[in-house]
């Protein structure tokens, strides 16, 4: 039986926990669902208390194990059915297929400036970010190589002026297409790494243990008090952070949606979203928002002293160490807090502004305000994901959909199925550093298993 | 000495290099520089079949140095070095030229300027690439014996991780008992199931006692740690008064936290009833709470002020402790007077319940705590509740204070012997806040639970587990390795001044009784800061030595000096961001010659000064935006000595304001191309 360990996640506790078991000599099978390792944290300008640059430092651990002689890293790549046998498990998981050739893709992006769609990128939701049906996860992105849109393939965007045009042929069934401009390119320099043809690849992995890092993401803002989808210039805290990202989409430029203006006076709201039932929010603290909001209005100040910042907030989290500093220094770079929170917001049609009406918990007054940009920061709840996963693993989620523990105190995490462990995300609202020890703790346990 | 023959392969990356610039052009400019034996161009450089035809090249035409200029050694230098040693060569003989991400995309307009820099820089690669040294990954023994400090939960739940994989344990607790703080709690919650505190550090004792791989120090404390990981000489101060001689591979800390009594606050110790939240865990753990019927909490005691932040713990310790009290008496009333709930997930269900079993919350101010004060009958609590708006008068029979906590008294001692650092509220310091938690900049040594910050139980344990593993990997393996990187000494020219081992942020350099410095190379992480801060230059790093990054400076200042900046760029954000000024295909004036360090602490005046003597026209220091650096504070370094270069080249008579320095995140390509127009413009190029 092989004493190999799979890690589930390829965000930065998946990474953590799959370089301490490479480092200790065994092998890892590091798996993501993205065509990217790196999740979240990828994501991210800057991380709280210390606003290091977040792809900073995690994009050489990601070289590191990309690296790394025990580590496979197989990413679009999905867990179908899990076996439990006497001293293992046995693994079938499917590779959804890029439509490109891995091991030819030097990622030199010549499909992507040949590529004639630009569809709106997920990842920048409001603010506008647009990305090719043929394109790369992030510039850092590892494996360094670009994934085909399948809608593509299948000739679902032909009405968005897909190349392959009126094409009736499957693309399975062509070896040698004559038609998609990504092929085209990739063939002008001199490679063939676009193989729209590709299918799906099943693959079957013997491990002696498995690590659940599949992370979190964060919440959707619900449609009732401060309404996201009526206003365009209320955005989630994720967006924020890919507007103040020099590598986002308005390349660092903090900017509101509706007219691209320079946002001068800016609100964030916590707790956004809070208490307002399963569907629509999440029914509790998510404990990391009020850093994030630190950090965002530090970085805002920076970028610009002039912009306002205010934060709406009701119970402070400064949990962690060196968090009370950095609420201090947000406070002395100009930050305004204000105890309370916002329970309508109108907005006015001409200027596009926004009138919050709130309740100050420190006099019991009404009051209202008006700003030009309003962030929600809206928590962050289970992956969507989890559901699934559970069953396929054969792993009991708590109530709230997150990953659980089945004896928290006494056996920390582990899980109802022996040589079935947890970390980071998969586990509950959590921060990077802690997401890096419970790694380090879970790639012990997954050793010791 | 064996003939330098250097070969120099250029890639075309399809046409992202070779459509912008003239690789034939650049690959005949190559043949003819000193000691190029060979030099050919690549259409695609990283494919397996020209990988085989450049190991073909290196071993048929005897090639000793290899040169390659291609993409960014970011991303692809680990696939070159596996190439030139599969050749035959040593991997340190390779030198990386970046001119995709320097060159084809960021100048894609210039055609002609840049097949100037493309050669540029490749004449600066030959004549490092003539200079360099072999280098080999230095291993270092370890074997399997580690030192836990402290027993309590984080101790504990390490050592038996070590123990399990059968390495020698020893487990130094400064206590009579195993247990620390655990052995003064009543229960633990978590996620609303109460467990006994009692019965969780029974059965971890129990466990650690009964281990055949543990042994156990009671009532002992460290005397004196010398040596490095794998070889750390430990004398310790038993319990018996015999002193005990350890040979340790690894050290984990877990010395845990204590509560910082609240002296003379709210009439603490002017009234046996004005008690801490330990204290009062006491009571309910004895069950000994007897006419106290009506108790008051007061929350962020000592905490969320000028000197320290939220204690992490006290939200969560009232609400279990005013639910214990109620669980004991029946009629009893429980006040929390709190500042802001820092209850999370579960807890606030927690909190729902606390509410509707009638346990009174009321929040008083920021920057107005409740009073406290002595009357005949009792003590009697002031308070003001915003949320209501108005003022309160509760009596109490006992005021329990939540308070924050800190680093054991250990610390100060232990944090001398280790060579680590610690804050105020003596707490250590981790090796990296984000993604270096459980360790110390210094190999060999871990650090868990509360001897870090303020944690609940089952997160110390997850952090004692989590040390365990960081420290069980160089015992597993029998060693350490570091890359070939690394700094050695001249001992001829050293005048043992001893700086180089202060400065050392690995405590990597040790030094005998003479001073005599010694590089642990294993232990060394290559940044360079010792090197460029020696007084007598007797300190060299392998593969950037100076020799080999003067003759970098020379050869790109051999023509047109005064149109060119010399940048030194650090291989981890400046140079990413460099290199995402290239993916994003920023366009930018052509003048700069780049030239790599690890870290810009490693950027000595000397090589400042020699560009400025060269005749540059700008010189730019590069390195991480604060307060990243992957050498802890390299940065820092390098900020404060380019001010001493400035200050040096006036007084030579230079122009001080030609040196640039910007910190510049991976991400931030656009600040790297904006500084070069910048530069461009300032220096009225």
């Amino acid at each position: 039986m092989s004493d190999a360990i799979l890690v589930v996640g390829g965000g930065i506790a998946g990474i953590n926990c799959a370089m301490n078991v490479a480092e200790y000599g065994r092998k890892v099978y590091l798996i993501d669902d993205t065509p990217s390792i790196g999740g979240m944290m990828a994501r991210l300008d800057k991380t709280f208390p210390t606003n290091d640059c977040s792809i900073c430092i995690e994009a050489p651990q990601m070289f590191d194990v990309d690296n790394h002689e025990n580590i496979e890293i197989l990413t679009n790549t999905e867990l179908k059915k899990v076996k439990k046998t006497k001293d293992g498990f046995v693994v079938r998981l499917v590779s959804k297929a890029k439509y490109v050739d891995e091991e030819a893709c030097t990622g030199c992006g010549a499909c992507v400036e040949a590529c004639p769609v630009s569809i709106p990128d997920e990842m920048d939701g409001k603010i506008g970010g647009t990305r090719k049906l043929v394109s790369m996860a992030f510039p850092q992105a590892v494996p360094n190589v670009v994934t085909v849109d399948p809608r593509c393939r299948y000739g679902e965007m032909q009405a968005e002026g897909a190349c392959i045009g009126g094409c009736a042929v499957d693309c399975s069934q062509c070896r040698e297409c004559p038609i998609a401009l990504c092929v085209k390119a990739c063939e002008k320099e001199g490679k063939k790494a676009i193989e729209l043809w590709q299918a799906n690849k099943n693959k079957k992995l013997e491990v002696k243990s498995i690590v659940v890092a599949t992370g979190l993401r964060d919440a959707p803002p619900g449609g009732d008090l401060i309404d996201y989808h009526a206003y365009d210039n209320v955005i989630t805290n994720m967006e924020f952070e890919r507007l103040m990202n020099a590598g986002g989409p308005t390349a660092g430029h903090i900017i509101r949606p509706s007219d691209q203006k320079h946002a001068e006076n800016i609100a964030w709201i916590q707790c956004a979203g809070r208490g307002l039932g399963k569907e629509k929010g999440t029914p509790y603290c998510s404990k990391i928002c009020c850093m994030i909001s630190a950090k965002q209005t530090i970085i805002t100040k920076e970028h610009d002293a002039s912009v306002a910042a205010t934060i709406f907030y009701n119970d402070l989290k400064a949990y962690g160490k060196g968090f009370w500093g950095f609420y201090t220094k947000a406070n002395e770079n100009g930050v305004r807090y204000v105890k309370g929170r916002p329970y309508t917001v109108t907005e006015n049609p001409d200027t596009r502004d926004l009138t919050l009406r709130y309740e100050s918990l420190d006099s019991g007054d009404i009051k209202s305000e008006t700003f030009d940009l309003v962030v929600l920061a809206t928590g962050v709840i289970p992956n969507n994901r989890n559901e699934k996963l559970a069953k396929i693993l054969g792993l009991d989620l708590d109530h709230l959909g997150w990953f659980k523990e089945k004896d928290p105190m006494m056996a920390p995490l582990k899980t109802n199925v022996d040589g079935i462990y947890l970390c980071g995300g998969s586990t509950g609202p959590i921060d990077i550093a802690e997401s890096v020890a419970q790694a380090c703790a879970a790639s012990m346990r997954a050793i010791l298993a | 000495m064996e003939e330098v023959r250097v070969g120099v392969f250029v890639c075309d990356c399809g046409s992202n290099i070779a459509g912008v610039v003239d690789v034939p052009d650049v690959v005949k400019y190559a043949n003819t520089l000193d000691h190029v034996v060979v030099a050919d161009e690549g259409k695609w450089s990283c494919s397996v079949d020209y990988l085989n035809k450049l190991k073909d090249i290196i071993r048929e035409k005897e090639v000793n140095r290899v040169v390659v200029a291609s993409c960014t050694p970011r991303t692809h230098e680990p696939l070159f070095k596996r190439a030139t040693r599969d050749a035959g060569v040593n991997p340190y003989l390779l030198e990386f030229v970046s001119i995709r991400e320097q060159v084809s995309w960021v100048h894609m307009k210039e055609p002609e300027i840049a097949t100037q820099k493309a050669k540029d820089l490749i004449k600066m690669g030959v004549a490092k690439a003539v200079l360099l040294e072999e280098g080999h990954e230095i291993k270092l023994p370890v074997k399997t014996d580690c030192m836990i400090i402290g027993g309590g939960a984080a101790g504990m739940s390490a050592a038996l991780q070590v123990a399990s994989q059968e390495f020698n344990t020893y487990l130094v607790e400064k206590e009579p008992e195993l247990g620390g703080l655990l052995n003064d709690l009543c229960f633990l919650s978590y996620d609303g199931h109460n467990i006994p505190a009692g019965r969780i550090a029974g059965s971890l004792v129990e466990r650690v006692e009964a281990h055949p791989h543990i042994t156990i120090f009671k009532g002992t404390r460290i005397q004196s740690v010398e040596g490095y990981i794998g070889n750390y000489k430990v004398v310790l101060n038993t319990g018996n008064g015999e002193p005990g001689n350890l040979d340790i591979s690894t050290i984990i800390v877990a010395t845990g936290m204590q509560e910082i009594k609240p002296e003379g606050q709210f009439e603490y110790g002017n009234h046996p009833q004005v008690v801490t939240q330990l204290e009062f865990e006491k009571l309910l753990k004895d069950k000994a709470l007897g006419a106290n019927k009506h108790v008051v909490m007061i929350n962020c005691v000592n905490s969320k002020n000028d000197v320290r932040g939220c204690c992490n713990l006290g939200c969560h310790v009232s609400v279990k402790n005013a639910l214990a009290v109620r669980k004991l008496q029946k009629d009893a009333s429980v006040h929390i007077l709190y500042r802001d709930l820092s209850m999370i997930r579960e807890e606030g269900r927690y909190l729902e319940k606390a509410k509707k079993l009638g346990i009174k919350f009321l929040r008083f101010p920021d920057d107005q705590y409740p009073r406290v004060s002595i009357e005949d009958d009792g003590l009697s609590v002031k308070t003001r509740d915003i949320l209501l708006g108005r003022d309160f008068t509760l009596s109490a029979d006992i005021v329990v204070l939540t308070t924050a906590f800190m680093g054991s008294d250990t610390v100060d001692e232990i944090k001398g012997q280790l060579k680590v650092s610690a804050n105020t509220d003596k707490y250590f310091q981790e090796a990296h806040v984000k993604l270096g938690p459980l360790e110390f900049p210094a190999d060999g040594i871990a650090l868990s639970g509360c001897a870090k910050s303020p944690l609940f139980f089952k997160e110390a344990s997850e952090e004692g587990i989590g040390a365990a593993m960081r420290a069980s990997i160089p015992m597993k393996n029998g060693f350490i390795e570091a890359e070939g990187i690394v700094a050695y000494i001249d001992d001829a020219e050293c005048n043992q001044c001893g700086l180089c081992a202060k400065r050392c942020p690995f405590n990597a350099i040790v030094t005998d009784e003479e001073k005599h410095p010694e590089v642990i190379q294993a232990l060394c992480k290559g940044c360079g800061l010792c090197s460029a801060d020696c007084p007598q230059e007797c300190i060299q790093i392998i593969h950037y030595s100076d020799d080999q990054v003067l003759a970098q400076v020379d050869a790109a200042l051999e023509e047109n000096a005064e149109k060119k900046i010399i940048g030194f760029v650090c291989h981890w954000c400046a140079l990413g961001g460099v290199d995402m000024a290239g993916v994003s295909r920023l366009q930018y004036p052509a003048n700069a010659r780049l030239i790599r360090v690890m870290c810009s602490a490693r950027v000595s005046i000397r090589m400042i000064q020699r560009a400025y003597e060269k005749g540059a026209a700008g010189v730019l220091v590069a390195g991480c935006e604060f307060p990243t650096c992957h050498y802890i504070t390299g940065n820092y370094e390098a900020e404060k000595r380019v001010k001493r270069a400035k200050r040096k080249l006036a007084k030579q008579g230079f122009d001080p304001e030609k040196l640039w320095i910007t910190w510049c995140s991976a991400a931030d390509g656009p600040k790297f191309a904006n500084t070069m127009r910048d530069m461009i413009k300032e220096l009225d190029l």
